[in-house]
């Protein structure tokens, strides 16, 4: 069987995004569920299911006793950081398209700018097989999210002759999103290409602006049964094909050993899976979601993904056509890099006000649109679509 | 310390030439058989006279009484030698590397078997400090010679580098860096070779294959019994990173993280050391250096390779590269390859009485950052003598002027070739993996 169209998101809730929420990551969590609720016109009580991020901190029971929601068949937390986004999605609609909960609240919710930054130094993990993938690489201080994208982007650069402004483009195109997107962090503040190239290294060859930021804030996204959510007020947006992937002698962020560093093995199999699944090309989406949060992986995705061929993604971003008049607008909320990191579960959102026709950044006539999660980890997409 | 040094220099220089000193032994058809055998001189020429090549040879110490850590001239004599007095300065101002970069002989005459020699020492001085692709340093030159009765017989040249290891944190002021690897059951191994001074490649004890970073069970016969082999050292960059921010415990940034590509096939990452962050490149070549981080921990880290182009090349250092060398070379030009299997290498140490440990140990050379034990520097100058007499067969040598590059490390091939230079002269070059080892200009006299 497939779970092809018979799941679908009826509701998305968030709390504002910002650097210091003032509050716990289990309120945040629990106010962007009600939310995300009372968007899809449900109550706590049809609530059987809940899955967030095996990083987050919110335990599903303590989440149901802030919403009451009395009773639960269905949890599940998916791992691999920001990996894991659409992969919430994606066992919500395998539990609710199985039978084995009928509506399921995905969430993520962290004060990830005024208290645990990922972006600071690691220096020690707990005991296991990650703490020892990790050991190769922390003793040389080889410590950061940004190192660890920034060793693929400078194998990217040498291979395939791209530069610094490359990756600037896709900063440039997420910040003039965002600047008209009033709950975008960086709404009406767009840069160019110039302040990208002098913002200062964080680790070459990346510069500051090709880091996306940190951020307080909780996502939640509704998942029902695709007859269930057509009798709920908004119109319903289905899941067409969900997917996860890991690829050959993966590791978390060192896809280093044996593989091409230019290129997303997991996200491949990601993108063939979602094609496959759902009977889609590249072409059949009019806007997609990208997982931004570092420039150089966006040019990746879109060549793993099919949308251009292998060092290719310069050409394919360049004269805006990233932007939201370009020839395939990605993540117009502003993304991470502009809007804000919830680890990806933001750009769900996006993607299911594009398709409902709400976004302050419409994209004209939108029936799909394509979602990934986190690259360089192991990592899920989503292809979401206008029910018909 | 520039002006103690100095000082010592000059007043070493004014001492002049020192007392001679007996050579233990005359020269001799035993010594001499040994040497020609461990060098592959089968020429059947040195019944008669000694191979001038052979000159230091006679007043080399032996393993008794090479001097202690301070006396690295190792020729025989009683007590401090000049030079050892400045590099025992050196050395404890922090000038702890140490790198020949030329190596002079000029033979007066040949030796007849039964002379009895003697040796001198003439300190020549000190210049520097300079900037090299090692780090700054001083170059210390010297003289030996050799006498018959109250004859001069030869003269040696002798120059060394000792220069500031550079790009190495400051040494670890009794604190324990932060930034810890996590041991267990399937990496101990890595951690303990580490701590040997062998960076150690897991290899499956079935089929063979080679893992890094390792694991339990080999993913490609499910085999786990395991062993390991000891990688040679070398690599190239395949990418790296320079960390400026934030900051990280332990370290300074910027700092430069590279994958490196081992000659084995296997990739792992390190600190490149000793290079300028601007400096690096994809492709560069590098050689492995164990860092002590603290007392327990030692990282494998990485330097560009001795023959990588840099910015700044060592001043003795020689060039050009080993594949322009090649390119230059005419065709049919011929060629000595020599095999440097590790019998090569301790057999002609031990046949040109070279004790020391780095060229027949190879746990010691790895301790002191060596991929390997190596060619001493009187068998290169051997091999040189060895290489110009085969192609001129008729010649004498006069002399042979050494400049000295990468190192030769067992396993490698030493290739010689030569071409014409000026004034009758012969160039030789010994090319290794790495780059050129020697290059060589052979001074020929009227045919003996």
């Amino acid at each position: 069987m497939t779970i092809s169209g018979r799941a679908a998101i009826a509701g998305i809730g968030a709390t504002e995004f910002s650097k210091e929420s003032g509050r716990s990551e289990l309120q945040l969590a629990a106010e962007a569920c009600v939310a995300a609720l009372k968007d899809a016109g449900l109550t706590p009580s049809d609530v059987d299911g809940l899955v967030t991020f095996t990083q987050d901190t919110n335990a599903e029971i303590a989440v149901a006793r802030e919403l009451g929601v009395p009773e639960l068949s269905f949890f599940s937390r998916v791992d691999y950081g920001g990996g894991a986004a659409c992969g919430t999605v994606a066992h919500a609609a395998m539990a609710v398209a199985t039978g084995q909960a009928r509506t399921v609240v995905c969430y993520r919710a962290f004060n990830e700018r005024s208290g645990q930054r990922f972006g600071q130094a690691t220096t020690a993990m707990a005991p296991g097989t990650t703490a020892m993938e990790f050991s190769w690489h922390l003793p040389f201080g080889f410590a950061t999210p940004a190192a660890w994208v920034a060793m693929q982007a400078r194998r990217y650069l040498h291979d395939y002759g791209a530069t610094s402004e490359d990756f600037g483009r896709v900063a440039v195109a997420m910040r003039r999103h965002a600047a008209t997107n009033p709950r975008a962090w960086f709404h009406e503040r767009p840069i160019t290409l110039e302040e990208h190239q002098a913002s200062r290294w964080v680790v070459e060859p990346l510069h500051l602006l090709d880091c996306c930021q940190e951020s307080d804030g909780a996502v939640a996204i509704v998942v029902t049964g695709a007859d269930r959510a057509r009798d709920l007020p908004n119109p319903p947006v289905s899941i067409t094909a969900a997917a996860q992937g890991s690829g050959p002698n993966q590791m978390m962020m060192f896809g280093y050993y044996d593989t091409d560093l230019a290129a997303l093995p997991a996200m491949g199999v990601v993108g063939r899976a979602l094609w496959e699944r759902s009977g889609l090309r590249p072409a059949d989406v009019q806007t997609a979601i990208l997982y931004d949060h570092f420039t150089p992986f966006v040019l990746m995705q879109l060549e793993e993904l099919g949308f251009c061929g292998r060092g290719e993604g310069r050409d394919f971003v360049a004269d805006g056509g990233i932007e939201l008049d370009g020839h395939l607008p990605v993540n117009p909320n502003g993304g991470q890099l502009g809007e804000a990191y919830i680890h990806g579960m933001n750009g769900i959102a996006e993607a299911v006000r594009q398709i409902r026709g709400t976004s302050v950044n419409q994209v004209p006539d939108v029936s799909h649109v394509l979602v990934t999660a986190g690259t360089g980890v192991p990592t899920s997409g989503l292809i979401l679509s206008r029910a018909t | 310390m520039h002006d103690r040094l100095m000082a010592l220099a000059d007043e070493l220089a004014a001492e002049g030439e020192s007392a001679a000193t007996p050579c233990p032994d005359p020269v001799n058809a035993a010594m001499i058989r040994n040497w020609t055998q461990a060098l592959g001189d089968r020429s059947g020429r040195w019944s008669e006279y000694a191979p001038p090549a052979m000159i230091q040879v006679w007043s080399m110490a032996g393993p008794d009484d090479r001097p202690s850590p301070g006396g690295r001239s190792g020729q025989v004599g009683r007590g401090k030698s000049a030079p050892d007095r400045v590099l025992s300065l050196l050395d404890e101002s922090g000038y702890t590397g140490v790198v020949a970069t030329n190596c002079e002989h000029t033979y007066d005459r040949y030796l007849r078997l039964g002379e009895e020699l003697s040796t001198t020492v003439l300190f020549d001085g000190v210049t520097g400090p300079k900037r090299t692709a090692l780090g700054e340093g001083y170059f210390v030159t010297w003289y030996e010679r050799w006498y018959s009765g109250g004859e001069r017989v030869a003269e040696m040249l002798f120059r060394v580098l000792k220069f500031k290891p550079r790009g190495a944190p400051p040494a670890p002021a009794g604190g324990r860096y932060p930034l810890r690897p996590a041991v267990g059951p399937d990496t101990r191994f890595f951690w303990d070779g580490v701590r040997a001074g062998e960076l150690r490649i897991q290899r499956c004890a079935e089929c063979g294959a080679l893992r890094h970073p390792p694991g339990p069970m080999c993913p490609a016969c499910h085999a786990t019994k395991r062993d390991h082999v000891v990688a040679a050292g070398r690599g190239v960059v395949h990418s790296y990173v320079v960390h400026h921010h934030p900051p990280v415990p332990g370290l300074t940034p910027p700092y430069v993280v590279a994958l490196v590509e081992l000659e084995e096939g296997v990739r792992i990452i390190g600190n490149l050391l000793g290079c300028a962050p601007g400096d690096v490149y994809v492709g560069m070549p590098v050689e492995l250096e164990f860092q002590r981080m603290d007392e327990e921990l030692t990282l494998p880290q990485w330097r560009p390779a001795a023959a990588a182009p840099t910015a700044e090349k060592p001043p003795g250092a020689a060039e050009p590269s080993a594949g322009e060398s090649r390119r230059d070379r005419e065709p049919g030009e011929p060629e000595l390859r020599i095999e440097l299997t590790p019998t090569f290498v301790i057999s002609t140490a031990l046949a040109t009485r070279d004790f020391t440990p780095v060229h027949h140990d190879p746990a010691v050379a790895r301790a002191q950052g060596s991929a390997d034990i190596f060619l001493n520097i009187l068998t290169t100058i051997g091999l040189v003598q060895r290489y110009a007499l085969e192609r001129r067969p008729d010649a004498r040598l006069a002399g042979i002027a050494l400049r000295l590059g990468a190192p030769a490390y067992a396993g490698d091939t030493l290739t010689l070739t030569g071409r014409a230079g000026e004034d009758g002269t012969l160039e030789v070059r010994g090319a290794v993996g790495l780059g050129d080892h020697v290059v060589a200009t052979v001074r020929l006299g009227e045919p003996a």
